[in-house]
């Protein structure tokens, strides 16, 4: 009897092993323990048995039982583990389904990356029209009656007023800077204020020039702030586009509506300031002008020189662009060519 | 502009241990860019001096022999050469393997290897001079002669360098002329000595200034004292053209001119070291032996030196003996002045001309020459003495037999020099530190100014050289004192924040969420086009162009008017990509321009009416699939953007759309853009075949930006809602509209699910299936309730739209 059971207990668990999934597995629990299994049979003949013998039997034929039960409940939580809401073979190699990529413009971003910057700062946004007189493109700069770049050579001035003077010379603008005498105008000083846009020269294009593109100009006017201020401005707003601290210079530079004006280098990201190719072996890249506000603009703009003084940057964004991404033609800002902005998503 | 070093000792001793490196970086940081440093010497490796021991036939050819030369090697070379003066025991010119050379001084340098030549081993090559370089210092007499430093007198030692028998061993900094624009002192190499002077605290040497006294006059007439201020003429008889001595040639040449006859070179020499152009006219071209300086007449011409005939006006200052012009005045000498082989007498000019007249002469001719460069910039009159004593010093140097005859020194304006005071205070602010007294008055004494200190405030006498408008107010002298310290020495200021007020720019927001959701959430792509658009695609969007805003001098005759929609442009970028891209998605935001009056900034300026636009195209086959994407991106902007929202409606249809398929967006009651397939016409004047575009343009400006975000919250129905079907079959013109309206008001939602026209519709009809959602607020529906409240809404749209349910 004993040995039957053992027997029964050795089959019912490789069967129970074998179970390949839910339904054959509930037909194993029928068959090893339900009413017409093998177990119940030899509980049934129980009786017929000595009582010595019987009271053995019974306490193995409950205990076979009952470990059917335990690796049957085994067996379930495994293929439970195991199931799949997909029948079949499936490729997970195959790739997702496309959700709607656009991307702004790389400039765009580069400028909102930037914008983000100086409104952390406390600095407005502002911008003016692309259209401008000579008053405030160049009259209010302190550029000189005869300055090369009022001619038109330079710069596109409007059909019908390219003859005429000051309010009435009419320009696609060929800064931004004008911009900051407006802002002045209307919101007085002290002021600390943004305004990116684009700017119009008449220059003859190939991979490093281009007629319209992209300045950032910011300016600070307060009393009493000292141009070494500036470097603490500008410091941040690299070191905001680039990621990681960027190390600047200033050094002397000439500019109408700045005095004193100067350059400022940053040191090159690729070679750490060693030199390489990339920097013309100087280890620093030319990035942007800068420059304490002159007291003629300021007076252009109502203000008294002599309270107040400021400091400028103008930072060329498709220059910074360039540099970000390796982008080796500057005409392609404008191509429209989706083939280009497709690699900014 | 080119500065030489050797130039340079002229002025002022630099120090042995300063590094060519270091010069160069503390010019950029203080002074001028210096954009690059070349050496001289660099091109002349392996060309050395080399003596011929002996000279043999060539076997093989006639032209050429064979030299034995020692070139300070350890073994004599055996060299072909074909030159026609070889003599054994002259020194020569030799270039070894690996030098570079210019056969017959043109084309690019080739590299020179052991070689054979008919049969015969050469070492090197023996040179002429223009295969070396050398073409300006030493001239041969013939193609086939070679350089000869024995004959020529020339010192120089075997092996030794070329570079360094000529001079031309020299180190150049070649400066950025655009940052040199501001500084007319700097135009000549005594004014750069005199900045490395002030950067390394050193002395200038002693340079010439006086000028000729006790002799004749000559006359001079200055009619227009305004254009020139200053005209001096020194007659020297006794001259000749003949070549300059070396040492002059090469100076000439390292600074980056070409000697040409030693007249002419002196007045370049001059102009390279002190910045003052000069003119030598000969004296017998001098008509009635008087120059008058005066405005041209109307109608008066003059030949240039070059051929080139010049009708003058009367804004043209000329310089012009009794009878006519000989020289456009500080720009361009005249043919008939010039110095020819005959001269045996000149006519020195040493004059100042004002920068305004300058430039608009040099511009009105488009002549840029070295002398109008440094005029433009302004020079002082006092500058003329330096120039005159220079020329002095070399006349008498190079032609000891001359004589000066006569010596006029027309002066009606003197430049004065600028005063400027200047606080303690102001700088202490400015500058951000308290420097020094003595350390402010050393700086700008070492720059040339006269400084006296006074109760808080140093009253500054600026050079003359920096008195032409350079320097002119206070701040221009806190940039000298900045720039000498050295902008890197300040430290950095932390930029004070003050909480006054947040920043809040609704419509700066505004703008840029409309770029974020048409790229983020519609899958845009931002492009830019230029403002002025090619006429073509203006036509084929019908754009009237009564009103557009033109450029005088555009890009190209074609691109002349400044767009008014941005819908041209959109159309070019479409023709651009469809043959890359059969779907896609583009949008543009920019100002566009319209003739009238805007006034952005005063009452003075009247500006032409800007706006600003935003548009966008979807790009596809299925038409009707992209005009309803289209839709559905001008749907959700109000909503992602925070703006009131925007219906649509048909009033005017825009001259690019299509003849059906366009609607007006709508804001309140204001039209302020629209929507719309892009018309057949359109699209074919564009070139654009096999695909559609839905267009969408609208005037952001009148788009009305909420505050903040209004999203109003609504409690959560208590009671579940019971989503409905419906398919109906309707006339063909029955609109969503009516549907959607007449039964709104009996239901809690309502979408659109398909319209659908096919076999098992009726011609004239279609099917539109749509889902709805009912509910009562107060309690679960029951299935009878749903029945009835499906048969009220099915009765309605039977009664009011004509529906059946199919």
């Amino acid at each position: 009897m004993l040995e039957k059971l053992e027997k029964i207990r050795e089959e019912g668990f490789a069967s129970i092993a074998n179970a390949a999934d839910a339904e054959k597995l509930e037909a194993i629990r029928k068959e090893l323990t339900g009413k017409k299994s093998a177990l119940q049979e030899v509980l049934k003949s129980l009786g017929g048995i000595d009582p010595e013998m019987r009271k053995t039997v019974g306490m193995k034929a409950n205990e076979v039982k009952n470990i059917f039960a335990e690796k049957i409940r085994e067996k379930e939580e495994e293929l439970v583990a195991k199931a799949s809401v997909v029948d079949g073979e499936i490729d997970l190699t195959l790739p997702g389904i496309e959700v709607p990529r656009g991307a702004l413009h790389p400039i765009t971003q580069m400028c909102y990356d930037l914008n983000d910057a100086f409104r952390s700062l406390g600095f407005e946004i502002y911008s003016e029209d692309d259209i401008s007189s000579e008053k405030f493109a160049f009259d209010n700069l302190n550029f000189a009656a005869d300055h090369p770049a009022r001619a038109s050579m330079d710069t596109y001035w409007l059909e019908g007023t390219e003859n005429k003077r000051g309010n009435e010379r009419l320009c696609l603008r060929p800064h931004l800077t004008g911009g900051s005498v407006r802002y002045l105008l209307e919101h007085g000083a002290p002021a600390r204020f943004v305004y990116p846009g684009r700017v119009y020269r008449n220059e003859t294009t190939d991979a490093r020039h281009e007629r319209a593109f992209f300045q950032y100009e910011a300016l600070i006017v307060d009393r009493n702030i000292s141009f070494s201020s500036g470097r603490v401005m500008i410091e941040t707003i690299l070191e905001k586009v680039f990621g990681r601290k960027v190390n600047v210079r200033m050094r002397e530079g000439f500019f109408p509506f700045t005095e004193p004006g100067y350059e400022i280098d940053m040191e090159c990201l690729l070679c750490g300031g060693k030199g390489c190719k990339a920097c013309n072996q100087a280890g620093w890249i030319e990035v942007m002008p800068g420059g304490v506000i002159h007291p003629n603009v300021l007076r252009a703009a109502n203000l008294d020189p002599d309270e107040w003084t400021g400091f400028y940057t103008n930072i060329g964004l498709d220059r910074l662009v360039m540099m970000r991404y390796g982008v080796d033609d500057v005409r392609l800002f404008h191509s429209a060519d989706l083939r280009f902005l497709e690699q900014f998503k | 502009m080119n500065i030489s070093f050797k130039f340079l000792e002229r002025y002022v001793d630099l120090p042995e241990d300063l590094s060519y490196e270091q010069i160069a970086y503390d010019l950029t940081m203080r002074t001028v860019e210096v954009e690059k440093i070349i050496n001289t010497a660099d091109k002349f490796h392996d060309i050395v001096v080399g003596e011929i021991k002996e000279i043999k036939a060539h076997p093989n050819a006639d032209a050429l022999k064979i030299c034995i030369v020692d070139v300070g090697e350890d073994e004599l070379k055996q060299i072909v050469c074909g030159g026609s003066n070889l003599q054994a025991g002259h020194r020569v010119c030799v270039s070894k393997p690996g030098a570079e050379v210019v056969w017959h001084g043109e084309g690019e340098p080739v590299l020179i290897k052991e070689s054979k030549l008919r049969g015969e081993k050469s070492y090197g090559m023996i040179c002429g001079a223009t295969e070396v370089f050398l073409g300006d210092i030493f001239p041969p007499k013939d193609e086939r002669e070679i350089v000869d430093f024995t004959d020529l007198g020339v010192d120089c030692e075997v092996g030794q360098c070329v570079a360094e028998v000529a001079g031309l061993d020299d180190v150049i900094l070649e400066i950025d002329n655009k940052s040199l624009s501001n500084r007319p002192d700097l135009w000549g190499h005594l004014g750069m000595a005199r900045e490395l002077a002030a950067i390394y605290k050193l002395p200038l040497k002693d340079y010439p200034t006086e000028l000729p006294k006790g002799l004749p006059e000559y006359p001079v007439e200055i009619q227009e004292p305004d254009r020139c201020p200053r005209f001096t003429a020194t007659i020297i008889d006794n001259v000749y053209v003949k070549e300059s001595p070396a040492w002059m040639k090469t100076l000439i040449t390292n600074g980056g001119m070409r000697p040409i006859n030693a007249l002419v070179d002196i007045t370049n020499f001059v102009l390279m070291a002190v910045g003052q152009p000069q003119h030598a006219y000969d004296s017998t071209h001098v008509e009635g032996g008087k120059v008058v300086v005066r405005l041209a007449h109307e109608g008066e011409k003059l030949v240039l030196l070059d051929e080139k005939d010049l009708d003058l006006t009367p804004d043209h200052l000329v310089i012009c003996d009794t009878v006519e012009p000989m020289n456009l005045a500080g720009i361009k000498g005249g043919k008939k002045d010039s110095v020819l082989d005959t001269t045996t007498s000149i006519v020195l000019e040493t004059a100042v001309f004002t920068a305004p007249g300058i430039r608009r002469t040099t511009n009105y001719f488009n002549e840029k020459t070295d002398a109008a460069l440094r005029y433009e910039k302004g020079i002082d009159t006092q500058r003329a003495d330096l120039g005159v004593a220079l020329a002095l010093e070399l006349f008498k140097e190079i032609y000891p037999e001359c004589e000066i005859k006569a010596f006029t020194d027309c002066y009606p304006v003197k430049t004065e020099n600028a005063v400027i005071d200047i606080t303690q205070q102001f700088l202490d602010e400015r500058l951000g530190e308290v420097l020094e007294r003595s350390e402010i008055e050393d700086i700008l004494t070492r720059l040339g100014y006269e400084v006296t200190f006074n109760d808080g405030t140093y009253h500054c006498i600026v050079p003359t050289w920096r008195s032409t408008g350079d320097v002119s107010i206070h701040d221009d002298i806190l940039g000298d004192i900045a720039r000498l310290i050295g902008y890197e020495y300040f430290k950095k200021q932390p930029l004070k924040v003050s909480f006054e007020h947040s920043v809040n720019q609704v419509k700066v927001d505004l703008a840029r969420r409309l770029r974020e959701y048409l790229a983020f959430r519609c899958g845009f792509n931002e492009i830019f086009t230029y403002p002025w658009i090619d006429e073509r695609f203006i036509k084929a969007a019908k754009i009237d162009t009564d009103k557009a805003v033109r450029l005088a001098t555009p890009p190209a005759p074609e691109l002349g008017i400044l767009r008014s929609s941005l819908v041209p442009g959109l159309l070019e970028t479409i023709d651009k990509n469809y043959r890359n891209f059969d779907r896609f998605s583009v949008f543009e935001a920019a100002q566009v321009f319209e003739k009238g009056e805007y006034r952005p900034s005063t009452e003075e300026e009247v500006l032409p009416v800007h706006r600003n636009l935003l548009s966008g195209a979807i790009v596809g086959k299925d038409a009707v699939e992209i005009f309803f994407q289209v839709k559905g991106v001008i749907e959700g902007l109000a909503g992602y953007c925070h703006t009131e929202p925007l219906t649509f409606e048909q009033k005017e249809q825009p001259t690019w759309a299509d003849a059906k398929v366009w609607l007006n967006i709508m804001s309140g009651k204001n039209i302020i853009g629209s929507i719309g397939l892009v018309s057949v016409s359109a699209l074919a004047e564009s070139g654009i075949k096999l695909v559609n575009a839905a267009v969408f343009e609208l005037d952001t400006d009148l788009l009305v930006p909420y505050p903040s975000r209004t999203n109003e919250f609504k409690p959560l129905p208590q009671y579940p809602l019971v989503d409905q079907d419906l398919s109906l079959l309707v006339d063909e013109s029955m609109t969503w509209k009516e549907i959607k309206e007449s039964i709104k008001y009996m239901v809690k939602d309502l979408k659109f699910v398909e319209e659908y026209r096919g076999k098992q519709i009726p011609k004239g009809k279609k099917s539109v299936m749509l889902s709805l959602r009912i509910g009562n607020d107060d309690s679960t529906m029951t299935s009878k309730q749903i029945d009835k409240k499906m048969n009220g809404i099915i009765k309605v749209l039977g009664k009011k739209c004509g529906a059946e349910l199919r």
